[in-house]
């Protein structure tokens, strides 16, 4: 049971990134790195924001917020510099290392173990029945997530949601509607690193501290739920791309779990957890194209 | 009224490659012309389009929409009072939204993109109306995503999206030469019955002789960056196709092709 | 291409599955004590025991530290496949890995969670103090600066360990015994590790005091080591290294460009000794280990609970030299240091 509520937990927060990787891969097909920095970034600002006293549930806006603006800066950069979307994305997550760790106060490593987080804080304790006290923190985790999806599924709906998913679709016609591709792509990035932001928020009141290395392989990980996600469900149409990355996150999370605890047996220990992943993501893939051959064959 | 006035358009400038391929080009379209542009491959044609709509820049000269200079305006802006249809049936829509969704998005043109409702549902009824007009069944699959159609259908649905909002100028870039024989000929009565309704000024690139005899009430034909032929009104409806490909063949026996 | 798909998927669900149902099975890794480790009570009244170490890097000082704590905790009759169940991983310098191995300790009903490294030992603490599981860390240099401890020692919760702060001041005097002439000393660190950083603040605050200036170079990544170097290299008199894991691991490329240079490098523990530093005042980093199991020992036994002790550090520091490294040089290792030398390495061993 604490296995399962662990995987659920890590799924949870890891599927806020990954809606941000699902709008960067999937819907504007742009494979966006600055996400590997704007998750530690999110839990940099939280981390000295909670310190300076600040009500961690605002911390959750900040931190959006800020990572919007990181990624309104790598699609600035992309557009209007017109540099590469790669490499784009690698000069802000390059540069934001620096920033993450000004933010930190110079520091790699910044505890709150002793202070108030959204998970641990007087209205909570005073509220929460202590039979459900050892789930808090995944009910809380749980209606988060669900917030940002419903939030990113109804966005979508929208004239701008719409615009948004035209734009990796088919940039002529966006262009063709009159409006600037550019400027699209820019509010896609912008929403993209938001959530990885938001993210990296909640994993830092979630631990209990910020360290600049949490951010390695965000991007990886956030397209390995995507990919896994959409394609587990691919043939249940009736559910949402959203709902299949969450789904999507929570998988890859029972897998590194599972190589954790279980692949002593099979003699693979955390240093293969790399290797594992890599194999499951080219064996969806492979899946996943020979799929697509198939009903090109057809038509 | 739009106009091109001396306009030169090298590839690869500065470069052995160089290629010139407009040297001071002029064109003037009335409002309310229908040209049809005829030419030999690497003519200009399609350049001449991408000029008009921004899509690529010149070297030398203006444009000049209503006497408003145009040369400097980003594409997307121009793209506000013209509506193109490409030769490609993909380029018109978005694959993976539904049929329903791509209309909604036509018909917000001009306006702002922001977070009210991407569909609205009292203009469903115009959509299926308008779909209805086509003739293809299209009203009865508003919830089906338009990457299944086939490329008759698309193109037909992207005629329809980008005359949909008061555009002044309508582009078609070879926009049946994907198509078999048949739907090409359904596409472009639906061009024509469009156009003549909307009083569009329009310019329309093919290969199909036929098409540019037929519609239209003026006839261009580009050659190595000129237009070699100019007949309208009285001139043009006199045309039959042999006198064109007759042209057409002196043309290109110029060129050694 | 079906079959693949639904073998996938089936996988998939059986991952699921096994990670959802692994916690009624208790630990994997010894059978035998499965039954015993997943009710704690009843673990302790016969005797077995079951520990989770996370270890944050693959590192030669901190695997001396795991060697040490398993020889502590079999000194106090905790012997590893006897009475007691050891489930080891290491997290490769991956925070989100780091997390996930303590989540996971937690889900087999651990008796202790021991973090070696600070990340680690954090996020134990993060997992511990959430399921009631006591946390042991051990080379943690600033358990304060890590919200491990209080600033008078005590600690924050049901967690306790030991520091491997670096003995800064007979460091310096050592250096300055072997060099009397010296008068700045460089230091590479990386950035993002936080232990260097306060490390370095003591130097500077120190070296004053035995007539030296600090230089500090910080780099990012290991590819930035050779052009540091070089920079730093020309500054200074001598290096002084830290227990920064990317500059230590990068040592073979600094001893080159130094030793060109004729400029003596002095390292933090023995290792580096062992590898060409010329000397050090280093950490015996399995005695370390070593008292901390024995923390742990007291920790499992029931004698005294974790929040019951304060962290501890080791008072002595220990001279290494490398006499082929001096010579190298031209030093001479003076006779009052090799005298009570714990080690003294007559080569330059090739790692």
């Amino acid at each position: 049971m604490t296995q399962l509520i662990g995987i659920l937990e890590e799924g949870f927060i890891y599927a806020i990134m990954a809606l941000g990787v699902y709008i960067t891969y999937k819907i504007l097909d742009f494979p966006d790195l600055s996400v590997d920095s704007t998750f530690p970034m999110g839990a940099a600002i939280t981390a000295s924001a909670i310190l300076a006293g600040m009500n961690p549930v605002l911390t959750l806006f900040l931190s959006f917020a800020a990572g919007a603006l990181a990624g309104c800066v790598t699609g600035l950069i992309h557009v209007k510099l017109k540099v590469r979307d790669l490499l784009s994305g690698i000069i802000v997550m390059t540069a934001l290392y620096s920033i993450n760790l000004r933010i930190a106060g110079g520091r790699a490593n910044v505890p709150i173990f002793s202070q108030q987080t959204i998970f641990e804080n007087g209205f909570l304790d005073a509220r929460i029945p202590s039979a459900l006290a050892p789930y808090t923190i995944v009910i809380i985790l749980f209606l988060i997530t669900l917030v940002c999806k419903v939030l990113l599924d109804l966005y979508l709906k929208t004239r701008s949601g719409y615009l948004l998913r035209a734009v990796g679709d088919n940039e002529v016609l966006v262009t063709s509607l009159a409006k600037d591709k550019g400027l699209v792509k820019i509010v896609g990035l912008a929403i993209a690193n938001g959530f990885a932001a938001l993210a990296g928020c909640i994993y830092c009141q979630q631990k209990g501290f910020f360290e600049i290395s949490v951010g390695t392989g965000t991007m990886v990980i956030g397209l390995a739920n995507v990919i896994i996600g959409i394609q587990l469900l691919k043939r249940f149409s009736f559910i949402r791309s959203t709902t299949a990355v969450i789904v999507g996150s929570i998988v890859y999370k029972a897998c590194v779990s599972l190589a954790i605890t279980h692949g002593m047996t099979f003699g693979l220990e955390a240093n293969d957890l790399k290797l594992i992943t890599a194999v499951l993501f080219l064996l969806i893939l492979v899946i996943s194209r020979d799929r697509r051959k198939k009903v090109k064959a057809h038509a | 009224m739009l106009k091109l006035n001396h306009i030169d358009k090298y590839y690869n400038a500065g470069t052995v490659n160089e290629m010139c391929l407009f040297e001071d080009f002029s064109l003037s379209i009335d409002d309310g012309q229908f040209v049809s542009v005829v030419g030999s491959n690497g003519s200009g044609k399609t350049s001449m389009l991408n000029i008009i709509c921004g899509s690529i820049p010149v070297d030398r000269g203006t444009i000049q929409i209503n006497g408003q200079d145009i040369t400097q305006m980003p594409e997307y802006r121009r793209q506000r009072r013209i509506g193109r249809v490409y030769q490609n049936p993909a380029m018109g829509t978005c694959p993976n939204m539904t049929i329903l969704e791509n209309m909604s998005m036509a018909d917000h043109k001009g306006k702002p993109f922001n977070l009210l409702p991407g569909t609205n549902r009292q203009r469903i009824d115009f959509y299926r109306e308008s779909l209805k007009s086509l003739g293809l069944g299209l009203e009865d699959k508003l919830h089906v995503k338009v990457g299944v159609l086939s490329g008759g259908q698309r193109q037909a649905m992207a005629l329809l999206m980008s005359t949909m909002t008061p555009i002044e100028f309508l582009i078609l870039d070879e926009h049946t030469a994907a198509l078999d024989p048949k739907t090409a000929e359904v596409i472009m009565e639906l061009t024509d019955k469009i156009v003549k309704e909307k009083h569009l000024t329009t310019i329309m690139v093919t290969h199909n002789l036929r098409y540019a005899v037929e519609y239209g009430d003026r006839l261009l034909m580009m050659h190595q960056g000129r237009a070699v032929l100019d007949k309208s009104g009285e001139e043009k409806a006199g045309l039959r196709i042999e006198d064109l490909l007759e042209q057409f063949n002196a043309i290109s026996i110029e060129c050694g092709n | 291409m079906k079959k693949a798909m639904m073998t996938l998927m089936m996988a998939a669900a059986a991952a699921t599955l096994l990670a959802g149902c692994s916690s009624s099975e208790g630990g994997n890794a010894a059978g035998t004590t499965a039954a015993a480790s997943a009710d704690t009570a009843a673990g302790a009244a016969e005797g077995s025991y079951t520990i989770g170490i996370g270890q944050y890097a693959a590192h030669g000082s901190l695997d001396n530290c795991r060697e040490g704590f398993l020889e502590g905790l079999a000194e106090e009759g905790f012997v590893e496949g006897e009475n007691l169940t050891v489930l080891y991983e290491n997290a490769q310098a991956d925070g989100s890995i780091a997390s996930q191995i303590a989540t996971n300790f937690a889900s087999q009903k651990v008796d202790l969670l021991c973090g070696i490294a600070t990340p680690m030992a954090q996020s134990a603490y993060g997992v511990g103090r959430r399921n009631d599981i006591p946390v042991i860390y051990t080379a943690v240099t600033d358990p304060v600066a890590a919200e491990l401890a209080n600033a008078d020692g005590t600690p924050v919760g049901e967690v306790t360990g030991t520091s491997d702060k670096l003995p800064v001041e007979e460091q310096l005097e050592m250096i300055r015994a072997i060099l009397p002439d010296a008068k700045t000393i460089g230091i590479l660190y990386t950035t993002s590790e936080v232990n260097s950083i306060s490390t370095i603040e003591e130097y500077k605050a120190a070296a004053p005091d035995y007539g030296f200036e600090i230089v500090e170079t910080g780099i990012s990544t290991t590819a930035d080591v050779p052009l540091a170097a070089d920079a730093l290299l020309g500054q200074v008199d001598c290096l002084s290294n830290l227990t920064d894991n990317t500059v230590v691991a990068s040592l073979p490329v600094i001893l080159d460009k130094a030793n060109a240079l004729g400029i003596p490098v002095f390292g933090s523990e023995i290792e580096q000794v062992r590898i060409g530093c010329v000397a050090s005042m280093g950490l015996d980093y399995i005695e370390l280990g070593r008292q901390t199991g024995r923390m742990a020992a007291a920790i499992l036994s029931g004698e005294k609970k974790a929040s019951e002790m304060n962290y501890e550090i080791i008072e002595e520091a220990s001279f290494y030299g490398n006499t082929a490294a001096a010579e190298a040089l031209g030093i001479t290792l003076p006779e009052e240091l090799t005298a009570s030398a714990a080690e003294l390495f007559t080569e330059i061993a090739a790692e």
